[in-house]
């Protein structure tokens, strides 16, 4: 009587302690989406984020590098300040390795703030650099690109600068980019993630 | 219990925030209160560095355990009026409603004197939030609730203060939107 009724007891306290099975994961992106996060409508979120490249586009003269380069440093400033409201909301532990993390980023930070699930894939031998593959993009609903665009603007760049923000304050040093992308033609959305190195140094004092 | 003070502290050891809900007995000017936060990130930094030799040795997986805070209702809730169903960004009625991880695993938490008791809440970036209650708690349960509050401080810092485009990173804040909102919390324990 006594151990059937300990065992799935230990076995769940073992799961939020360590985060170690991607259910949990999983679960704790749903309900902070379902429950404790406020919703308004994802048009409204398409349609600024299209004026804001449409404006830069024209700023820069349709110098199309200059644009991917400003949405990113733009993402940059977002995701430095937006991993704080992440943490607040989740209280997640530190990820001890990179697929941990990535699967924090598809099912719990993307799931919050955009409701999408990116897939994880593309894992290096390494395991230090993934793929996130976009099925829908909210950024980009709507959006044709012009054919002078088409070769060289990442739409939905602000996304890699707001990943590469938000890891670097939790002192990981990330590679972030675009390889391919629906609009300009390819077959799926996919973003590189690719960690180059643990800023150990920056390491707040009190975790182990 | 009664609050004092709340401090915030950047992930340099810069006071970035300090109020207080009842006046200190001594005068402090805003240089001791600078230096206080500097010295309070060293000693916590040093905390952090100090391990008794039994828990160097006990496997990591036990001391995590203990990490985990419990969560306490009603805090920063008030039940005679109608529950707000939006608190800032966060859905109502409250902030969260489960236990979570405390990030601060080995420096200092918690301290007491004869006249007061001070707790420190860390952020996985490194913000420090720190609270001062007038009353001399030793109970565990007491730092539960400080970690409680002090992350409900948190989702007001990353609510109001973040989401400030005038902030900028590791300054003082100004915001009377991030006061008036943590003044609520405070009020309504």
């Amino acid at each position: 009587m006594s151990t059937t009724a300990g065992t799935p007891n230990t076995a769940s306290t073992a799961n939020v302690s360590s985060l170690a099975s991607s259910k949990t994961i999983k679960q704790i992106g749903e309900t902070a989406w379902k429950n404790r996060t406020v919703k308004i409508n994802a048009e409204l979120f398409t349609l600024t984020y299209g004026s804001i490249v449409s404006q830069l586009c024209q700023d820069y003269q349709r110098d199309f590098k200059k644009v991917n380069d400003q949405l990113f440093s733009m993402g940059y400033n977002i995701g430095i300040r937006l991993i704080e409201d992440f943490l607040a909301r989740t209280a997640i532990p530190r990820c001890d390795n990179f697929v941990t993390t990535s699967e924090v980023i598809s099912k719990c930070a993307f799931k919050i703030f955009l409701n999408i699930t990116p897939a994880v894939t593309n894992w290096s031998t390494t395991k230090n650099s993934f793929s996130l593959i976009f099925n829908e993009n909210p950024l980009s609903d709507f959006v044709e690109l012009p054919m002078d665009a088409s070769k060289e603007l990442w739409y939905s760049n602000i996304l890699c600068g707001v990943l590469k923000g938000a890891l670097e304050m939790v002192q990981l040093d990330c590679d972030v980019y675009f390889v391919c992308d629906v609009l300009r033609g390819n077959p799926q959305t996919e973003l590189k993630v690719k960690l180059n190195k643990i800023l150990k140094d920056e390491m707040p004092a009190g975790e182990d | 219990m009664a609050i004092q003070s709340v401090f915030i502290i950047n992930k340099s050891g810069g006071l970035v925030y300090n109020h207080n809900f009842i006046e200190p007995k001594g005068a402090m000017n805003s240089n001791d209160y600078l230096i206080l936060a500097g010295t309070l990130h060293s000693v916590f930094a040093i905390a952090s560095q100090l391990t008794p030799k039994a828990v160097q040795i006990s496997n990591k997986a036990e001391q995590r355990a203990d990490t985990q805070v419990p969560y306490i209702g009603g805090i920063g809730v008030s039940e005679n009026r109608v529950a707000p169903t939006q608190l800032g960004s966060f859905m109502g009625p409250d902030y969260f409603q489960e236990p979570f991880t405390n990030w601060n695993k080995s420096g200092l938490r918690h301290m007491v004197t004869d006249e007061f008791s001070m707790f420190v809440f860390q952020s996985l970036t490194g913000i420090k939030f720190v609270l001062v209650s007038t009353n001399n708690f030793r109970n565990n349960t007491s730092v539960s609730i400080a970690e409680n509050i002090l992350r409900k401080v948190y989702c007001i810092y990353s609510d109001y203060v973040m989401k400030d485009p005038f902030y900028s990173l590791d300054m003082p804040i100004r915001s009377e939107l991030f006061d008036r909102n943590l003044r609520s919390l405070i009020e309504s324990l």
